[in-house]
């Protein structure tokens, strides 16, 4: 106390300063974690509580029946393919279930396919003496400063004349063509020296071992920034599957909820139980991985 | 170039063959990709923006029509301005405000400055269509939290404001729930940034006298330039592509205010059916954006 | 940890695979064109064996219990005892974007075999488009004449197969309105206002009698744009689409007259902020007190959160008021592959053909039946109150063309007025912008 005392007036102005700052960003935070509040508690309140005039903040009473809806509303096949001749159903489960299963698919094979697409160009781009490099380099800048929606037309009618359409691939398949991860590992791996590269390939390793077994370990955390990111992205990439997606068996979560409302009517209760499930768990593996995603993000950003 | 291929000795030429076929081996899961359904699509976008293409029938060449009737669509003419308003105001907000939290928070101890990162980050990762509701609803002209907060609580409006309804309004709520969604990247590679730079010469600077506004523009500043310049680039981008938003929120009115680019060619393809007008319009924003952009790379690479 | 979670897993798994089912997957049934006549032969050769097993789609806009899977599959039950070889597979779709769906699964080249909605979107949409079957040799005995016009295209074929039909109507809040004393200026026996005048009269009561927002004309596009049409026509005694359906009318000095008496009336708002949901959601909360877009739907399916006596009513007009009808049924896309044209006409015939099972197809929209049918009263206990509306039906204007464009422009004129000094001229001026507009798209096509 005595040190704080002896501050000069200028810096107890600042700490004056600093500590307003510090109640102004709680009030900010508060906004934006109340989304999030909102969406989790609305999806537990009774319909008169949704609609209530009156802001309800907490349920009078916690009441399931929204999940319950989404749960018995619509039912799909657990999972479904055709294998030659036969056509390999899984148990009748609740649409929302078959939906979040999709999702999951959808996000993690298009992070999987993603990163290893992304790790390998990045590093033949940062490392690798080739023709026609600059303009590659330059088509990806390009590519990534166009909004995906330009592209959604003719990708729609390639999607159909490839029978892609109305599967999951559709939607897979431009998330993995969509060039930021290769952006991201390119500068990833120009932050490696090339020593180290050169050192394992006179020691008589092949490419493939030297990107393996060497440039691999070394962009860990640039892969797995790219892969959160691109978990996260193609997550929440709605329009691409609204207009790539139609039949029950193939929707995400959050078309999927679209698909059970009237007429005129939105039952927000369903809408808000959705979204918490459609949520959630993204949310969940966020805070898990955050750590990687910050340290990996940064990385790549500074560099570039 | 072609001098030094000339001396290449033969075992030399065989090592750039021999790397060149490596290089495009590891390219090529990625090329197919990228090749078949970025760059292919992005070719036919402006191939059929030629064309009068529309649903059950073939495309009909008509040359430059599609672009003639563009320049001549009032709406048009809106929705670019309105996106230019977007960008122009949201993409410095967006700097300035998470450069201003991330200073701050990353003053704070290890655990709070993670805390705040999360939150900031949590509306890009519930993704749009949950978060949009809700604002829907704060925004609501008769009883939502805005009207409730402004109206009952501080006393500010004598009259509940419809935000959504009002032409005066609408763009700036929607630019407000941007900036909500796109806040999170910046502040997490600010806050980085701060901690990377050179402390030694902040505390130098303080030695000599310098105030902490003094020592923020003279020192951090400079050091936090190329993530401001990628942070400029990747808001630029994503401000151009503001699209959920408005299809969620407002449908582009009320009188065109909201109405912007992405949802004016998102309207014309997907309701109107106009694919070749949809795509003529797409092919201007993408020139549009490259310009801005090739602007951005330049102005930062003078820096 | 590891061990205990791929455990589940393969459990989880185990019990999966455990409960699925293998089966032979059917026949492509799409037959490249060298081989269609061949596959006709054999579909002849099929019929009279009675076996060739056919796989259909039907996609259903929200329609009553038509979004229900419960009860879409009882009556699918139905038709699969009689027909066991045609497997009909449903998708659900929403009014926000389902249309976008079915237009882009047009251009996939994945159209349903069946969709069910109404004419302006089959007939004017893609029948008009040449996209459509006609199903003229199907239509049931019986059905009536006017509805069976509005199902049909300019080119005389028949796009939609009717199915059931209600009266647009709007609704009010009893309770509010006995409490202002303004039921004395509407007919609670025939569900209609005394004139305009006293339409307005009891606006204003509600309005003294402290309800800030009386009724909002919801302007923010999605839907439910019959009610704001209808409310404008219907107090200004204009039209909004000639007899032809080949020109959009509604910019005449009668409706912007009657567009201004509401503009000018306390306790009705503009709000371009809410769409017809909303405004139906705002009603049902008590912020509203009536509303402009309600079926005999929208108070079954909040049945739960009402907590007010609702009044169904025409909309106020100083003539027989002129109300707006909704029809919808079954199209039919011509994907090219005669088995499934078949097999769906096959499904929409069971549907609607014999008597019992129409009552039920009927039934499970909550609307009701195009043709007489006896006893039908008694399935729906709400019906007999809301069929009051139906001797006020007027043109079914619908299927005039260029009908998603016009309606864009009919909200976006809404809006406008709403920022105008809302004098009739200023109003006629917005309509006649708003009319041209939807009449070059009608003229385009």
């Amino acid at each position: 106390m005595a040190k704080h005392n002896s501050l000069a007036p200028e810096q107890r102005h600042s700490r004056a300063y600093y500590i307003i700052c510090c109640v102004l960003i709680c009030l900010v935070a508060f906004t934006f974690l109340f989304p999030l509040y909102w969406i989790i508690t609305g999806s537990f309140k009774t319909k008169t509580e949704i609609l209530s005039t009156t802001p309800v903040w907490v349920p009078s009473e916690w009441v399931m029946t929204n999940y319950e809806n989404l749960m018995s509303k619509r039912s799909a096949p657990l999972f479904g393919f055709e294998l030659f001749d036969y056509r390999i159903t899984g148990p009748t489960v609740p649409a929302a279930v078959r939906w979040l299963v999709n999702t999951v698919f959808m996000s993690v094979s298009s992070m999987l396919l993603t990163c290893l697409t992304a790790a390998m160009a990045g590093y033949a781009l940062a490392k690798k003496r080739f023709y026609g490099k600059t303009i590659l380099f330059s088509l990806i800048v390009c590519a990534m400063a166009l909004p995906k929606q330009v592209i959604l037309i003719p990708l729609l009618r390639e999607m159909s004349a490839l029978d892609l359409y109305d599967t999951i691939w559709s939607v897979i398949i431009p998330i993995v063509g969509w060039p930021f991860g290769v952006f991201l590992l390119k500068q990833f791996s120009e932050g490696i020296p090339t020593e180290m590269v050169e050192a394992c390939r006179i020691d008589g390793a092949n490419e493939w071992r030297t990107f393996t077994d060497v440039m691999f370990p070394m962009i860990k955390p640039g892969v797995g920034a790219c892969a959160i990111f691109t978990f996260i992205n193609s997550w929440n990439d709605y329009f691409m599957q609204l207009i790539m997606l139609m039949s029950t068996e193939q929707l995400t979560i959050s078309l999927g909820i679209a698909t059970m409302q009237g007429e005129n009517s939105t039952d927000f209760g369903l809408l808000m139980a959705g979204s918490a499930l459609a949520s959630v768990p993204i949310i969940i593996v966020f805070l898990i991985f955050q750590k990687y995603f910050t340290k990996g993000i940064t990385m790549g950003a500074v560099k570039g | 170039m072609v001098k030094n291929q000339i001396q290449y000795s033969k075992r030399q030429r065989r090592l750039v063959m021999q790397e060149n076929i490596a290089a495009y081996l590891f390219l090529l899961p990625f090329l197919l990709f990228f090749v078949g359904f970025v760059l292919y699509p992005m070719f036919m976008c402006v191939y059929t923006s030629f064309f009068d293409a529309t649903m059950g029938r073939e495309d009909i060449f008509t040359g430059l029509d599609n672009y003639k009737t563009l320049f001549q669509d009032q709406v048009f003419w809106i929705a670019l301005k309105n996106t230019l308003v977007i960008v122009v105001v949201s993409v410095p907000v967006t700097c300035a405000f998470s450069m201003w939290v991330a200073s701050i928070i990353s003053k704070m101890p290890v655990a709070a400055t993670s805390a705040f990162r999360c939150i900031f980050y949590l509306p890009v990762v519930t993704g749009s269509v949950a978060v949009t509701m809700v604002w829907k609803w704060m925004f609501n002209n008769y009883y939502g939290i805005f009207n409730y907060l402004g109206k009952d609580v501080l006393g500010i409006l004598d009259k509940p404001i419809n935000w959504l309804g009002d032409e005066r309004y609408a763009l700036g709520c929607i630019i407000l729930i941007l900036l909500t969604t796109s806040v999170g990247q910046p502040i997490v590679l600010y806050v980085s940034a701060l901690d990377n730079v050179d402390k030694s010469l902040v505390e130098a600077a303080e030695v000599d006298g310098a105030t902490s506004m003094q020592a923020f523009w003279k020192i951090k500043w400079p050091q936090m330039m190329p993530t401001t310049l990628y942070i400029l680039v990747i808001t630029t981008i994503n401000s151009f592509q503001c699209f959920a938003l408005i299809q969620l929120l407002t449908s582009g009115g009320p009188n065109n205010s909201t109405m912007t680019i992405m949802y004016y060619i998102y309207y014309n393809a997907f309701k109107l059916y106009k694919y070749g007008y949809g795509n003529a319009m797409g092919v201007i924003l993408a020139i549009i954006i490259a310009i801005l952009s090739a602007i951005q790379f330049k102005v930062g690479q003078e820096k | 940890m590891k061990k205990m979670i791929a455990l589940l897993l393969a459990l989880v798994m185990v019990a999966s695979f455990a409960a699925c089912s293998v089966e032979k997957a059917p026949e492509e049934t799409t037959a490249p064109a060298a081989e269609t006549q061949q596959t006709e032969a054999q579909q002849t050769e099929a019929a009279t064996d009675e076996a060739a097993p056919v796989e259909i789609s039907l996609w259903t806009y929200p329609i009553g219990k038509w979004t229900d899977e419960a009860t879409v599959k009882s009556l699918l039950a139905d038709f699969n005892a009689v027909y066991p070889n045609i497997t009909v597979k449903v998708e659900y779709l929403d009014y926000t974007n389902g249309d976008d769906k079915v237009n882009t699964a047009i251009e996939g080249g994945q159209a349903p075999d069946i969709v069910m909605e109404g004419p302006e979107r089959l007939v004017a949409n893609w029948g008009a488009k040449g996209l459509m079957v006609d199903l003229a040799d199907i239509v049931p005995e019986g059905t009536y004449d006017s509805v069976l016009a509005s199902c049909t295209g300019t080119d005389g074929a028949v796009y939609e197969m009717p199915v059931c039909m209600i009266t647009h109507g709007m609704a009010i809040n009893r309770d509010v309105f006995e409490a202002a004393g303004a039921l004395q200026y509407l007919n609670e026996e025939t569900h209609t206002w005394n004139s305009v005048e006293d339409f307005l009269k009891a606006v204003q009561a509600v309005y003294d009698a402290g309800h800030e927002y009386v009724g909002a004309i919801y302007c923010g596009g999605h839907g439910g744009d019959q009610g704001t049409r209808a409310l404008i026509t219907n107090i200004g005694g204009g039209t909004y689409a000639n007899a032809e359906h080949t020109e959009y009318t509604y910019a005449s000095q009668e409706n912007a007259e009657g567009l201004a008496k509401l503009y000018a009336q306390d306790g009705i708002v503009f709000d371009p902020a809410i769409v017809a949901s909303e405004a139906i959601q705002n009603f049902i909360n008590g912020t509203f007190q009536m509303s402009f877009c309600w079926n005999i739907n929208d108070e079954l399916n909040n049945a739960d959160a009402l907590t007010f006596d609702v009044l169904p009513m025409a909309f106020p007009s100083d003539s027989e008021p002129s109300l707006q009808m909704g029809i919808w049924g079954f199209g039919v896309f011509d994907n090219g592959d005669e088995a499934k044209i078949e097999a769906a006409k096959t499904f929409i015939q069971f549907m609607s053909q014999d008597d019992a099972q129409y009552t039920k197809t009927v039934e499970a929209t909550n609307f009701t039946p195009v043709r007489d049918l006896p006893g039908f009263e008694s399935v729906n206990p709400l019906i007999t109150e809301y069929s009051a509306l139906d001797p006020m039906q007027g043109d079914y204007y619908q299927v005039t063309l260029g009908w998603t464009q016009a309606r864009t422009e009919w909200w976006n004129m809404l809006q406008r007025v709403n920022s105008s000094d809302g004098t009739a001229e200023a109003i006629l001026a917005e309509m006649q912008t708003a009319q041209d507009a939807s009449n070059a798209a009608a003229s385009a096509g």
